[in-house]
């Protein structure tokens, strides 16, 4: 299969999935994240070569932004060009970081994409996701705690915390991307 | 932290994607903007008590800029999202400049020569566009913070958008005062004072629009 061939079937692949879940299908949006999870792998250890330990923070990280990003998808356009440009900002962000030019990085944009996408068992980043989570604030830890550890719906983990639903969900996603900024700014 | 067990943390419970996202954030600080820009025209200047006797001249004028606005926003909301298509919404921009300078060149080509200077500065040339430049300040503020919780990635382009979006504001907010009626001073002026805001967003873009 060519290149572009591949990006398609892809899409196909991705784009039902994100349909689903943007319109809340939880299941969906898991296999969404976890296919996209492996894509990611892909693209960034061709771009990292030298750095393998850097690329599973940096699919976490991607993740992550993609995860709190995901309203400005927009579906006239591919998702995986979405995600690509979201993967690719990503990747800039962190060599502008370490103090490599953007100009260096601009050759790696050319390479062409695997075949296959990455896939481990145990793929894991340097950090640890008890010890982020004691960084954040009461409220928008327990929050997460609540929901997406111990999976309680949004009703019940509002009744368990005494405050309202719309609370629980802000908490939420201001505690993610609080998670979202540490990770960044981790060395 | 395993990378499955973050797609399990991220995807439980995760309920729908936000809805209209970058529309409303754009939305709400392009309001903002609006508001303070009219507010202080009409508190600090003074609303002009010849306004509804301007007629063309006016339509024009608003035209002129709420275009420029409308432009403006639209490459913002596609520069806000990562992968999505953004030139045309910067020719929309480049087509409302040129629409304008098609009119002025007619103006300018229809009046007698000597008129064509006075068509040009009018009696307030030399304040019109650093008052349109400080009016839309607020703006600025509002519509880079909108942004800032969206997801641009080329953030030089987001904040010029950002920019001549907040400098239409300024400009719709300084026309209630501005007693000019000529097409060529507005292409001229205005459009001068909409890009300062402009230039300065696209200096502070990569600054304050990174995530």
């Amino acid at each position: 299969m060519t290149h572009k061939a591949v990006q398609d079937d892809f899409e196909r692949q991705l784009r039902p999935l994100w349909l689903s879940a943007h319109a809340g299908d939880e299941k969906a949006y898991h296999k969404a994240l976890t296919l996209t999870a492996d894509r990611l792998r892909g693209y960034f250890a061709r771009r990292m070569a030298g750095f393998s330990h850097d690329v599973e923070d940096l699919v976490q990280e991607t993740l992550l932004a993609l995860h709190l990003q995901r309203g400005t998808y927009d579906a006239s356009v591919p998702v995986t060009a979405w995600v690509h440009g979201i993967a690719r900002h990503k990747l800039v962000d962190l060599w502008r970081r370490r103090g490599r030019s953007e100009q260096v990085f601009e050759a790696f944009d050319d390479l062409p994409e695997a075949l296959h996408p990455v896939t481990c068992d145990e793929c894991e980043a340097h950090h640890d996701l008890a010890l982020l989570l004691q960084a954040l604030p009461m409220a928008q830890r327990r929050s997460i705690l609540d929901t997406k550890l111990e999976g309680l719906s949004v009703a019940d983990a509002a009744r368990r915390e005494g405050v309202s639903e719309s609370a629980v969900k802000i908490n939420v996603h201001r505690g993610l991307k609080r998670l979202a900024r540490i990770v960044r700014e981790m060395p | 932290m395993r990378t499955d067990q973050l797609v399990d943390l991220l995807a439980r419970q995760a309920g729908p994607a936000p809805r209209k996202a970058v529309e409303t954030r754009l939305a709400v600080a392009a309001s903002v903007g609006v508001l303070v820009s009219a507010g202080a025209a009409v508190g600090v200047l003074g609303l002009n008590p010849a306004l509804t006797a301007m007629g063309a001249a006016l339509v024009i004028k608003m035209a002129y800029v709420v275009s420029l606005a409308l432009g403006a926003a639209w490459l913002a909301d596609r520069v806000s999202r990562p992968g999505t298509p953004w030139r045309r919404a910067a020719w929309s921009l480049a087509a409302v400049v040129l629409a304008m300078t098609v009119l002025v060149a007619v103006v300018t080509a229809a009046a007698p020569g000597t008129q064509r200077l006075e068509l040009l500065l009018g009696r307030s040339w030399i304040s019109c566009s650093w008052r349109v430049a400080a009016l839309s300040g607020p703006a600025l503020v509002a519509v880079v913070w909108g942004m800032r919780g969206l997801a641009p990635t080329r953030p030089r382009l987001a904040g010029f958008a950002a920019g001549v979006l907040a400098g239409g504001l300024g400009a719709l907010g300084y026309a209630l005062y501005c007693p000019e009626l000529s097409p060529v001073f507005v292409l001229a002026w205005y459009t001068l004072g909409i890009l300062v805001p402009a230039t300065l967003g696209a200096a502070v873009g990569p600054w304050l629009l990174r995530w």
